[in-house]
């Protein structure tokens, strides 16, 4: 017979498939994020796409909760996750101004 | 080598490593296909070619292939970097059929003697059974000899010649790849240090060592192939290393979770796993940034010529970008939390998580640096796409891509399946593998299989002949 | 011409590139210092003093283990209970028990195990996982490996098997003849005994839990 103590997993059956699909979204949005954010700024897209990015980093983020609340992590993996959203909005930001900044410095 | 466009006999011996690296690449599809058509036709070779010898074969050979054709991405590069020919280059030679000949008794005995009695005589001579590192100890040996000369090739040319900051950057990285193959050398009956000290070798080779050489590589390959700015190359080159070590070494952590270790992996695995892929999102905006970058400059200029100069490479380099991206990023990403991985540890997954990893932040960049070879060796001043190379990297990709998609929904079944519903037994394991969802993923996996081998075999005709081809600038 | 910036600096990202690198590695060997402590393998002493060890000494096979939920820690822990016969015996010395392991541990490694199967949950996906193995109730007294085998105890079918495994298919996926003889089928099982009884952290979770064997009785 089963023991019910046990036999209940930390996720429940239905939650595998939308915690698989949202970290891979993850990265997915994320990725879109920082594409579009450098996209708009060597101006191969129009400025005002960049609302879109945010937008799309607001989904990473989304994306990071859900997956984070439907396999229950502790309290520390949630901070972790929590800095990795932070992380990946500022990322763009730092690559971008960085390798501004050499290139104006060598080729100009 | 019959051309005589290469002047500098460190290059000569990079198309040797290249061409023996191609020529284990074909093995280890070919093994693949074998292990393949066993998930779908058990009996196929049954007691002959047994499912662990096919797939010994299919692993080892994808980690040798890789080692040569990284070992002669840098006898490709250094003199180019460095200014001079590689000192000792008369042993690294010698030294590379001696590597030659071990590999080729290693297959040998794996394929003709298989097993052996549960006695230290198999560990020294036969196989030592752990997974991606099985060859036998004397083998051990012998890839600690090579690997030194090789690192001392590199070193000695490094210190004399020009020491840029790639040639620094491979100096640190191949002295750590070397050192930690010395920990996966040792027996121990306390099958938890094994593992501890197990994925040392492993995790610290593909999710450091390696994803840095990658790194000096695609540095190197952004200046020969569109002209990148040097500077600006090798600073994005440091911030990576610090990036991909900063969070790979600790990222170790992720395999730490069950296999004796204490719960504390449980924090710094995930942790360093969730930083993973920042680096790999970096490495591809990178790349996209130099190539608009340096294109808008040549355009500012008034020219609308391409500014690269080797096509099929630099489509394989741009593949690298996005493959190690969703390989090791995405694919490696959606089952690293401890609390997912307790029900994905060891099932179809990982596989689907190895096959695009390893394509995609390896296997490609390391044919990019064959093409770049087949440039150099042939002087032709811009290399072009033929029918051929098209055909071989779509193919391949596809068919790469395809077999991930099918391991994955596989992997899906046996996790719903096998492990959150009924528990993980013997039986309950057997159930999962037998659900029809799972077996055709298998079927789709094997035809896939069968599109990257073909696609493989384009690319070695491509590789062959392309540089005969008229189509390109020389 | 911008003026020269930190974050532009090749020689700052270099340092910083090194400064990451040690602290990581630093931090990487000292936990390393720690984790060898807590899995250093234990020893007889500790099995009588009831002493738990993250991994049992070798003489663990003269017990009896479950896998049980512990409420704590929130996940399953192998228990180490009474006395039982392993080959029947329930006194193996730890010299004894020690070679029986060695000669396991030599065997899966000689063998290939790791191959087709997953231990600890690392290896190939060909075959089952045999982290728990010694615990799945399909070996225990009510399950189907001691009948098709015709042996009496756990330890005995599993020896059986795993010298003649083609001779008792459980699925079209046949585990091959590997020429494993009585003695070294010994030590795999005795392997596979120790192997169940490390603290692996709740993985694999709810084994054997739902094939209505509780705490493996």
């Amino acid at each position: 017979m089963i023991d019910p103590s046990v036999v209940r997993p930390e996720i429940a059956l239905d939650d595998f498939l939308p915690i698989f699909v949202s970290s891979a979204l993850v990265l997915v949005f994320g990725g879109i994020y920082v594409g579009i954010y450098t996209a708009v700024k060597v101006k191969l897209l129009k400025p005002w796409t960049m609302v879109i990015a945010y937008g799309f980093w607001m989904l990473t983020a989304y994306c990071l909760y859900l997956m984070g609340s439907l396999m229950h992590v502790g309290e520390f993996t949630a901070k972790a996750l929590v800095v990795a959203a932070i992380g990946l909005f500022l990322l763009p930001f730092a690559v971008y101004y960085m390798q501004n900044q050499v290139h104006e410095e060598n080729e100009h | 080598m019959a051309n005589n466009h290469l002047t500098s006999e460190s290059k000569q011996l990079a198309t040797w490593y290249f061409t023996f690296a191609a020529i284990l690449f074909g093995a280890q599809l070919l093994f693949g296909l074998v292990a393949a058509i066993q998930y779908v036709m058990p009996g196929f070779l049954y007691e002959i070619l047994d499912f662990s010898i096919a797939r010994i074969l299919h692993i080892n050979a994808l980690v040798v292939w890789m080692v040569f054709a990284m070992f002669g991405s840098v006898y490709w590069l250094l003199p180019d970097e460095t200014g001079i020919e590689t000192i000792g280059i008369k042993i690294g030679k010698l030294i590379y059929w001696v590597f030659v000949a071990a590999i080729v008794v290693v297959v040998l005995v794996y394929l003709l003697v298989q097993v052996g009695p549960a006695d230290a005589t198999t560990i020294w001579f036969i196989t030592e059974g752990r997974e991606y590192i099985e060859a036998p100890r004397w083998a051990d040996w012998g890839i600690v000899v090579v690997a030194l000369t090789f690192v001392a090739n590199l070193f000695l040319t490094g210190i004399k010649g020009k020491q840029t900051g790639i040639v620094t950057v491979l100096m640190a990285d191949m002295i750590a790849f070397a050192g930690l193959y010395l920990a996966g050398m040792f027996f121990t009956d306390n099958i938890s240090v094994d593992q501890y000290w197990w994925w040392w070798v492993i995790h610290l080779w593909v999710e450091a060592t390696w994803e840095v050489f990658v790194g000096a590589i695609a540095a190197y390959g952004l200046i020969t192939m569109i002209g990148a700015h040097r500077k600006v190359v090798e600073m994005w080159l440091w911030i990576e290393v610090a990036m991909l070590f900063g969070s790979g070494i600790l990222g170790l952590g992720h395999h730490y979770f069950w296999i004796g270790t204490p719960e504390y992996w449980w924090e710094i695995g995930a942790l360093f796993s969730a930083l993973e892929p920042l680096p790999l999102v970096a490495m591809f905006v990178h790349v996209l940034y130099d190539w608009g970058k340096t294109q808008g400059g040549e355009e500012a200029r008034g020219s609308s010529a391409s500014v690269i100069k080797n096509k099929p490479a630099f489509t394989w380099f741009v593949l690298n970008a996005f493959g190690n991206f969703l390989g090791a990023g995405i694919w490696g990403f959606f089952h690293t939390l401890p609390q997912v991985n307790l029900y994905t540890h060891g099932s179809q997954f990982t596989s689907a998580h190895g096959h695009l990893a390893f394509f995609g932040a390896y296997a490609t960049i390391l044919i990019g640096m064959m093409y770049i070879a087949v440039q150099g060796t042939n002087g032709i001043k811009i290399m072009k796409h033929t029918k051929a190379s098209i055909w071989g990297v779509s193919m391949v990709t596809g068919g790469v891509v395809g077999m991930t998609v099918a391991l994955t929904i596989a992997g899906y079944v046996q996790v719903l399946v096998s492990r959150a519903q009924m528990g993980a037994t013997w039986a309950a394991y057997f159930d999962g593998q037998s659900g029809s969802w799972f077996t055709q993923a298998m079927d789709w996996r094997l035809i896939l299989g069968a599109v990257t081998f073909s696609g493989f075999l384009l690319l070695a005709k491509d590789l062959l002949t392309t540089g005969k081809s008229p189509v390109h600038e020389r | 011409m911008a003026n020269k910036s930190v974050w532009s600096d090749n020689r700052f990202w270099q340092r910083s590139a090194t400064w990451v690198t040690g602290f990581a590695s630093v931090l990487l060997i000292w936990l390393t210092f720690d984790t060898s402590v807590q899995i250093a393998m234990g020893n007889d002493e500790d099995l009588k003093n009831g002493v738990t060890k993250r991994v049992p000494g070798p003489t663990v096979i003269n017990y009896k283990i479950t896998y049980e939920m512990d409420a704590k820690r929130g996940h399953e822990v192998p228990v180490i209970g009474e006395k039982e016969n392993f080959f029947g015996r329930d006194d193996w010395s730890e010299e004894e028990a020690g070679a029986l392991l060695h000669l396991g541990k030599l065997g899966s490694q000689a063998k290939n195990c790791m191959d087709c199967h997953t231990l600890l949950g690392n290896g190939a996906y060909y075959a089952p996982d045999l982290t728990k193995a010694w615990l799945d109730p399909a070996w225990g007294p009510n399950g189907a490996m001691q009948a098709l085998t015709a042996k009496e105890t756990k330890e005995e079918a599993m020896a059986e098997f795993l010298q003649h495994p083609d001779r008792y298919p459980t699925h079209a996926r046949m585990m091959p003849d590997l020429g494993i003889t009585a003695k070294e089928a010994k030590g795999l099982v005795a392997f596979l005994k120790h192997m169940s009884s490390i603290d692996t952290n709740g993985f694999p979770r709810n084994f054997g839990h739902m094939q209505g064997a509780i705490n493996g009785k």
